[in-house]
């Protein structure tokens, strides 16, 4: 097996995707909306349709830009949805992303019929391209340090989510858990909701031009998920979260290196693999983690039956 | 509690960097050939240029395509061996004018940091009025250059620029080679125009799957209409198909054609219409348009590819062209 560094770039992507998407993973999965981030990438195609109609450029900070604004907006409209339309946030959800990318292929088909727009390139990513895509990030001190632009991007991101996340993490904490009692302490849970659904949107966008949007739903949940399952506490739900992802990324991407050398598969993908890594932890999680996984309960449950039996007029003690 | 929690964060993200870090010490770039001995490593995208760059290039360059036989350059996405091939190459050449896709920013970004990296195409900066637009969209030019010989001839001589470029000790072999390609394919250009011209006038119409044939048009005089647009992107519409339907029912048209590298769906539905309004239509074969035949095969090669392409269009339309093509090598030897 032949590891090269350009194997090693996927990797620090990879993880840096992970770690970015842990941060405000961890809160959408407690605050049970996982899938404003499938709902956010969706729903930025006419985001990047209309950064491309209106400056007539390619270039990656407009677009961008484009699909960070329409992210947000779909935070807003989901709320306004759920709120005045009557209907509970997952199906609210589900009408503002579908319409919002059925109206960005309406305006790729129409207004830029033979852009290289590609859809399916926003959809599955190529983390394999990102080590060709590289930029001197650090010339501005005369130093030619080549790196992929994916890094630097998924870096800066990864830096100001941790930021925030430090900085707010006592307001974040508390509107998770309870809204009302942030509202009593003074803390404005509306906004806490706001900058989390910013997080979400530029992260998502900011990772799914390196990794591909299924790759971006699977490490902002998938990770945090497992996380949840295995402790109590937020701190540690966050860095489990993080470790996850990093550790998908790593095992994701060295099966996709060693697989196909050992068993003569075809190329496969890495961001696929990285899902599917990220996918067998929880699976492990929902089987193994000692409180509540399957296993956890059952060795939890003898004990309790028994004590039960022992002591049938005294329930409450139980 | 939040102070470890803080650490630990701090620790994974100066981790993560100082991967990072050590990853990139400075790779050898591989510019110029003085001091090594070949065959020097060549990566092209699709194999019409491979084909060029072996031709010139011969015994000094190790030739690999990245598009192997049937796959759709619109649509292609690199795997991790191509991505290691590509950052291996000596030189890389590829079609350009957008037609590998995202592949292209990427290449062009590689181009301008200085690496090896051409466009077969790239004779279009002095030749602006030999470029045919794409017919929706004024921003972009149609890349399908290779399907008028002339076209090809003019990327035989970027690809020998490129190689002399290279290597210039081998000036004098490269231009001998060319020459040579140029006489071969003179030849194939000759032999298209003759057949094409063949096909009785009313019914020299070709109908494919994709908007892959507009300089074959203008350079042999046969009119062309794709079902989808130039790139295979953009999914064909109803109205895209009737629109068909109804032009091949009008001109009387009797064959069609499917493309290697694009699904035949459309060519189907078309059919399938034409039958509807009593109009018998049948598949005349089918075209490489963006990709060449199984490798090692004559229709591997871009002689071979255009040969068989004019010889199915031209007995299927009605015109004379020898059953086994151009050099009576079609369908094997």
């Amino acid at each position: 097996m032949t590891w090269y560094t350009m194997d090693t770039w996927i990797v620090v992507v990879g993880a840096l995707a992970g770690i970015a998407c842990a941060i405000p993973g961890c809160f959408l999965v407690l605050r049970q909306m996982s899938m404003m981030g499938d709902a956010i990438s969706h729903a930025v195609l006419p985001g990047l349709a209309l950064a491309f109609l209106i400056t007539g450029s390619r270039a990656s900070v407009t677009m961008f830009i484009g699909a960070a604004l329409i992210g947000l907006l779909t935070a807003v409209f989901t709320q306004w949805i759920s709120s005045w339309g009557k209907v509970e946030r997952g199906a609210s959800m589900g009408i503002v992303f579908t319409t919002l990318f059925a109206v960005g292929l309406l305006l790729i088909v129409q207004a830029a019929h033979h852009v290289e727009l590609d859809p399916g390139c926003v959809l599955y990513g190529a983390l394999e391209l990102t080590p060709l895509d590289t930029v001197t990030p650090l010339f501005w001190l005369g130093l030619g340090w080549e790196t992929p632009r994916a890094f630097v991007v998924l870096g800066i991101i990864t830096l100001v989510n941790l930021a925030l996340l430090l900085l707010f993490y006592k307001e974040f904490k508390i509107s998770s858990f309870d809204p009302n009692l942030a509202t009593t302490l003074g803390i404005n849970a509306q906004k806490m909701h706001y900058l989390l659904m910013s997080m979400v949107a530029v992260t998502t966008v900011a990772a799914f031009e390196a990794v591909g949007s299924i790759l971006v739903i699977a490490l902002l949940i998938v990770p945090a998920a497992t996380a949840y399952l295995l402790t109590d506490r937020l701190s540690t739900m966050l860095l489990l979260g993080g470790g996850f992802g990093v550790l998908a990324a790593a095992m994701g991407h060295f099966l996709a290196v060693w697989l196909p050398e050992v068993h003569g598969l075809p190329d496969v993908s890495s961001a696929g693999l990285v899902a599917v890594t990220s996918g067998i932890f929880f699976a492990a999680a929902v089987l193994l983690a000692p409180r509540y996984g399957m296993l956890g309960k059952f060795l939890n449950r003898r004990p309790l039956k028994k004590h039960k039996a022992a002591t049938p007029l005294s329930p409450e003690k139980t | 509690m939040n102070s470890i929690f803080f650490r630990f964060s701090t620790l994974l993200l100066l981790a993560a960097l100082s991967l990072g870090m050590s990853a990139c010490a400075p790779e050898e770039q591989s510019s110029g050939a003085t001091d090594r001995e070949g065959p020097f490593k060549v990566i092209t995208t699709t194999g019409m240029v491979a084909d060029l760059v072996r031709a010139v290039g011969g015994e000094h360059f190790e030739v690999r395509s990245l598009l192997g036989e049937g796959t759709d350059p619109h649509e292609y996405s690199p795997t991790r061996r191509d991505v290691v091939a590509l950052q291996e190459a000596d030189l890389i050449f590829y079609n350009g004018l957008m037609l590998e896709g995202k592949m292209t920013d990427i290449l062009v970004r590689m181009a301008r940091r200085g690496q090896p990296v051409y466009a077969a195409t790239e004779f279009v900066e002095e030749r602006e009025d030999y470029l045919l637009m794409d017919e929706d969209d004024d921003d972009y030019f149609d890349p399908h250059v290779w399907m008028d010989v002339q076209g090809w001839i003019l990327a035989l001589d970027v690809v020998r620029d490129a190689l002399t470029e290279f290597l210039p000790a081998e000036e004098a072999t490269f231009r001998q080679n060319a020459d040579a390609f140029r006489a071969e394919l003179e030849e194939l250009d000759h032999y298209s125009r003759e057949a094409i011209a063949s096909i009785p006038e009313e019914r020299r119409v070709l109908v494919t799957a994709h908007d892959a044939f507009q300089y074959m048009s203008r350079a042999y005089d046969i009119e062309v209409r794709g079902i989808q647009g130039i790139s295979t992107e953009t999914e064909a519409g109803v109205r895209d198909i009737e629109d068909v339907v109804r032009f091949v029912t009008e001109r009387n048209i009797p064959a069609i054609f499917v493309e290697t590298s694009v699904s035949d769906r459309n060519v189907r539905a078309v059919i399938e219409g034409a039958r509807a309004k009593g109009h018998e239509i049948q598949i005349g074969g089918e075209l490489f348009s963006d990709a060449m035949g199984p490798e090692g095969t004559y229709e591997g090669t871009y002689i071979g590819m255009i040969d068989h392409n004019v010889t199915t269009i031209v007995r299927s339309l009605g015109g004379e062209a020898p059953e086994r093509g151009m050099q009576g090598r079609l369908g094997g030897e």
